[in-house]
C-alpha cells in the first residue's frame, strides 16, 4: 500500500514535470520578437523595438506619465559610460526591461533598464584601413527573434544573441576596402533584415540588401544607381560612360515599412562625386531619392527623386515618416519627409507622386518644386573653380537627425538647419577606395543657425520655433502626454507640442547626435538620451508606483 | 616542460605582434616623399589651388599671404622644406588654430596638390623686417599687456600673444592695430549682461547655451550666469581692444611695435 503510494506520487511527479516540459516547449518564449511586435510599433510602451518605436517612424510615444506639467521634475536616474570616444548616433532599443545600444567603434552593450548596469558587451575586432567619411559611428541594432542585427564598419551585417552578446552569423556586404562601410540601424521585416551601405563621398555604388535573418544569406540587393538595362540608367551621361559605377547614393539611416503595401521606403545618399557633376549629367537616379521597394523581392514599385543631379551633397538619408492624412477632405496615405535640401515633402506613398512641397529654411539652390515634381533651379548655383554660394550648405537644412511625428495634432517636429556655404568643385579621378568628391565646401559661420521646428502637415507652414544658440544635431522624440523632447549645445530639452514653450533641460556635457527614445518599467516611466560617451535615463523624481 | 610552454607563448605573442605590425604597414600608405612629387604639375596645381580657396584661404588669405594664420609665401624662402610643410598641414599646430588634416578625409595627394599650387605663389622674397624690437616691447608693455600675456607676463583678458609672430603676419597684426580687421578670436567676443538688479557685467564670451552664459570680465573674473537672471545679452561686433589710430600710436611706434610682435614666436612660452 505504502509502495503504491511512492509509486503513485512519483508517476504524478513524472507526469508534472513532462507536462511542464512539453508546454514550455510548446510556448514561444517570452523574450521571442515576432514580426507582429515589430507592427505593432508602441502599442506595449514597454518596448522600443525599431530605431523610431514604429515602422511609419513617427517616434511618437502612447507614454504619459512624464506631462507638460510636471516635466520640471525630471531627473536623471542612472548613467551608463561606455567609454568609447565618437559621436554617440544610435538610438537605444528597450525589451523586458533591457537596454540594447550600439556605440562607434562597432561596439555594442545590453544594459539594465532599471539601473544602467550592463549585461554584457559587444566589441567588434576590426581590421586596420577603414574608411568612413565622417566618424566610425553606428546607428544602432535591430531586433527580431532572439537575435539584434548590426551594420560593422568593414561593411558586414552581423546577428547577435541578445541573450549574451556572441556573434550568431557574420555576413559580408561588400569589400569595405573599397570605400564602403556600415553604419545604418538595420529594418527587420518579417523574417528579413533590410540594409544599406555608406561611402558616396569615396565612389561606391550604393545599395539596399535583404538577409535572411535566420541564416545571413542574402535575398535580394536593389542598387540605388541604375546599371545597365535598369530602368533609369539613361540619367547617367556625360564623359564618364561607368559613372553609375562610382556614383553614390549611399544608404546610412534605416527607412520605414508598409505592412499594408508590403512596401519598404529608403532615402538614398548623394550622387558621386558630390560637387563635380560633369561627369555624370543626367538626373543620376536613384540618388538624392526615395525608393519604394517590395519588401520580399527589393523590387523598385516607384520613386522620387527629391535632388535630381545632386551637386550640393544633398544627401536624402533622412527618416521617411508615413503618415494617414485628411488633404483636401480626402484620405491620403502619405510619406512625410523633411529633406536635406531644405524642402519639406509631402507623397502619395502608394505611387510616389508629389502631393506637396515647401521650403523649410531659406534654400537657394532651388526657388520651389513645380507640380510636377521637379525643382525650379536657380540660375548660378553650380559650384565652380572660384567658389559659388548656396543655401543650405553640404550639411543641409536637415540631416540625420530623426524628426518626430504627432498625428493627433498634425505636427512634423524636425531639427532646421539654416546656413549657406561657397561650393568650389575640381576635378577627381576615380580611384578605388579613395576621396572622390570633386570638390569642396566652405562654410560660412555668420549664416548658420538652427531651431527646433513645429511643421503643420496640413498647410507645410511653421507653427512654431524654438531657436538654438549653435547648430544642433539632434533628434527628436514626442509624447501623447503633449511633450517634444530635442536639443542643442548638449541640452536635452522638454517642450510643450502645442507651444513649443521650452519646459525643461539636461546639460549633458556633450554635443547630441541622437535622439532620445521613453520606455515604461516597473510602472515608471524613462526617457533615455545617448550624449558624449554616456547614456543618461530620466524619471519624475518623486515617483511612487 | 613550463618554461618551454612560456618560451611557445612568448614567441607566439612576438609573432602575432610582428604580422600585426606588418598589416598596419601594409595598410598604411607609402612612405612620405621628401619632395613634392606633384611641383610644376599644372592639373595639380590648378585642383590645389581651388582646395586652398576651401579649406586654407579663410586664415591664410586668398593669395596665401597671410590674414589669420601667417604668410606661406615666405616659408620656402626661410629655409623651409616640402615635406616639413606637409607635415604641418597633416598633423596641425597643436594649441593654435592650425588643425590636423584627417587622413579619413584628406588623402596625402590633395595636400601635394595644394602645396604644388602654394609653391607657385612663392614667387617674391618676403619683406624685408623694419623697426625696433627693443622700442615695441617698451610699446607693448605700456599700451597691450595689461590685457595680453607674452611668455608668461601681462593680462589675460585678451589671447596670450607669446607665438603672434608665428601665427599672424605683420599685415594682418598691423589691420587689427589700426581698426581695419574685425576679426574676434572665438573665446574673445565682447558681451555686455544686464542682471536683473540692474547692474551691467562686460567682459568677453568663454561660452554658452540657451540657459547660460560663462565669461571673463573686466576684471578678469571667470563667470557663469543663469540667462533667467539676466535681463540682457549682447553680443557686440567691436572688440574690446581699442583701435590705434595714429592719434594713440604714432607710425614709428607701430613700425617698432609690429617688428617686437613678428619675434614672438613662442620658444620661451610655457607649452
Amino acid at each position: 500500500m505504502r509502495q503504491s503510494l511512492v509509486r503513485s506520487v512519483y508517476a504524478t511527479l513524472v507526469a508534472a514535470i513532462v507536462t511542464s516540459w512539453s508546454i514550455a516547449a510548446q510556448q514561444p518564449s517570452p523574450t521571442q520578437v515576432t514580426a507582429q511586435d515589430l507592427r505593432d510599433g508602441l502599442k506595449n510602451p514597454t518596448r522600443w523595438l525599431t530605431y523610431s518605436g514604429d515602422y511609419g517612424n513617427h517616434r511618437h510615444s502612447p507614454l504619459t506619465q512624464i506631462t507638460p506639467a510636471n516635466v520640471h521634475r525630471l531627473t536623471a536616474q542612472w548613467q551608463f559610460q561606455t567609454d568609447t570616444l565618437g559621436k554617440f548616433e544610435a538610438t537605444p532599443l528597450v525589451l523586458d526591461g533591457v537596454v540594447y545600444v550600439t556605440g562607434p567603434l562597432d561596439t555594442g552593450w545590453a544594459i539594465d533598464a532599471r539601473t544602467g548596469r550592463q549585461i554584457w558587451r559587444y566589441r567588434r575586432d576590426l581590421p586596420s584601413g577603414l574608411i568612413a567619411c565622417c566618424g566610425l559611428v553606428n546607428r544602432g541594432f535591430a531586433v527580431l527573434g532572439d537575435r539584434l542585427f548590426k551594420t560593422t564598419l568593414d561593411a558586414h551585417v552581423v546577428a547577435i544573441s541578445r541573450k549574451t552578446g556572441a556573434i550568431e552569423w557574420d555576413t559580408t556586404m561588400v569589400n569595405y576596402r573599397n570605400g564602403y562601410s556600415g553604419t545604418t540601424a538595420p529594418l527587420a521585416v518579417r523574417d528579413k533584415v533590410i540594409v544599406g551601405v555608406a561611402g558616396a563621398e569615396y565612389g561606391v555604388r550604393g545599395f539596399i540588401d535583404a538577409y535572411d535573418a535566420q541564416t545571413g544569406k542574402q535575398v535580394w540587393r536593389f542598387y540605388t544607381t541604375a546599371g545597365p538595362g535598369d530602368a533609369g540608367h539613361s540619367t547617367w551621361r556625360g564623359t564618364d560612360a561607368k559613372a553609375w559605377e562610382h556614383g553614390g547614393g549611399s544608404i546610412w539611416v534605416p527607412g520605414a515599412y508598409d505592412p499594408e503595401l508590403n512596401l519598404t521606403y529608403w532615402g538614398t545618399g548623394n550622387a558621386g562625386p558630390d560637387y563635380n557633376g560633369l561627369e555624370r549629367e543626367g538626373d543620376n537616379l536613384y540618388t538624392a531619392s526615395i525608393v519604394a521597394l517590395d519588401a520580399d523581392t527589393g523590387k523598385l514599385r516607384w520613386h522620387y527623386q527629391f535632388t535630381p543631379h545632386d551637386i550640393w551633397d544633398y544627401d536624402s538619408t533622412q527618416m521617411p515618416i508615413l503618415a494617414d492624412l485628411t488633404l483636401g477632405g480626402e484620405p491620403r496615405k502619405v510619406v512625410l519627409f523633411a529633406n536635406r535640401n531644405g524642402f519639406f515633402y509631402v507623397l502619395d506613398r502608394a505611387t510616389g507622386k508629389l502631393i506637396r512641397a515647401k521650403p523649410f529654411i531659406q534654400t537657394t539652390w532651388a526657388r520651389e518644386i513645380r507640380p510636377d515634381g521637379r525643382p525650379m533651379l536657380q540660375p548660378n548655383t553650380v559650384p565652380s573653380e572660384e567658389g559659388t554660394k548656396v543655401c543650405p550648405d553640404q550639411t543641409g537644412g536637415t540631416n540625420w537627425m530623426p524628426p518626430s511625428f504627432d498625428a493627433s495634432l498634425g505636427l512634423f517636429f524636425v531639427t532646421a538647419r539654416e546656413s549657406c556655404g561657397i561650393f568650389f568643385s575640381w576635378k577627381d579621378d576615380y580611384t578605388p577606395g579613395e576621396a572622390f568628391r570633386g570638390g569642396a565646401v566652405q562654410r560660412l559661420v555668420d549664416t548658420q543657425s538652427s531651431s527646433l521646428r513645429a511643421i503643420d502637415v496640413a498647410t507645410g507652414e511653421k507653427r512654431w520655433e524654438f531657436p538654438y544658440v549653435n547648430q544642433s544635431w539632434a533628434g527628436v522624440l514626442s509624447t501623447a502626454s503633449g511633450l517634444v523632447f530635442a536639443g542643442g549645445s548638449g541640452n536635452l530639452m522638454a517642450f510643450d507640442s502645442k507651444t513649443g514653450k521650452n519646459l525643461w533641460h539636461f546639460q549633458t556635457g556633450s554635443s547630441l547626435y541622437s535622439g532620445a527614445i521613453t520606455y515604461m518599467v516597473d510602472g515608471r516611466q524613462y526617457v533615455l538620451m545617448p550624449s558624449g560617451t554616456s547614456l543618461t535615463a530620466f524619471a519624475l523624481a518623486d515617483f511612487r508606483n | 616542460m613550463k618554461r618551454r610552454a612560456l618560451v611557445l607563448a612568448v614567441l607566439t605573442t612576438l609573432a602575432i605582434a610582428h604580422a600585426a605590425a606588418q598589416d598596419r604597414r601594409s595598410a598604411s600608405s607609402e612612405p612620405r616623399p621628401t619632395k613634392n612629387p606633384l611641383e610644376g604639375n599644372k592639373l595639380a596645381i590648378s585642383n590645389g589651388a581651388a582646395m586652398f580657396r576651401t579649406r586654407c584661404a579663410g586664415c591664410h588669405g586668398p593669395d596665401a599671404r597671410g590674414y589669420l594664420g601667417p604668410d606661406l609665401t615666405g616659408f620656402w624662402f626661410a629655409g623651409g622644406s616640402d615635406d616639413r610643410m606637409f607635415d604641418v598641414v597633416r598633423r596641425g599646430v597643436p594649441g593654435t588654430e592650425m588643425p590636423p588634416a584627417d587622413p579619413q578625409r584628406v588623402l596625402d595627394k590633395e595636400i601635394w596638390q595644394v602645396l604644388a599650387y602654394v609653391r607657385t605663389l612663392a614667387a617674391v622674397p618676403p619683406a624685408a623686417a623694419t623697426g625696433d624690437a627693443a622700442n615695441g616691447e617698451r610699446v607693448f608693455r605700456a599700451n597691450c599687456a595689461s590685457c595680453h600675456m607674452v611668455n608668461g607676463r601681462g593680462g589675460q583678458l585678451g589671447p596670450d600673444l607669446s607665438r603672434i609672430g608665428a601665427g599672424r603676419p605683420r599685415a594682418g597684426l598691423h589691420a587689427k592695430l589700426r581698426g581695419s580687421s574685425d576679426f574676434i578670436r572665438p573665446g574673445y567676443e565682447p558681451v555686455t549682461l544686464v542682471t536683473k538688479e540692474g547692474e551691467r557685467i562686460r567682459g568677453v564670451r568663454k561660452n554658452e547655451d540657451e540657459f547660460s552664459i560663462q565669461i571673463m570680465d573686466a576684471r578678469e573674473r571667470l563667470q557663469g550666469f543663469l540667462k533667467s537672471n539676466l535681463t540682457e545679452v549682447t553680443l557686440e561686433k567691436q572688440s574690446l581692444m581699442p583701435v590705434y589710430g595714429p592719434d594713440r600710436l604714432n607710425d614709428r611706434d607701430l613700425d617698432d611695435l609690429l617688428r617686437y610682435l613678428t619675434t614672438l614666436r613662442g620658444t620661451n612660452a610655457k607649452s
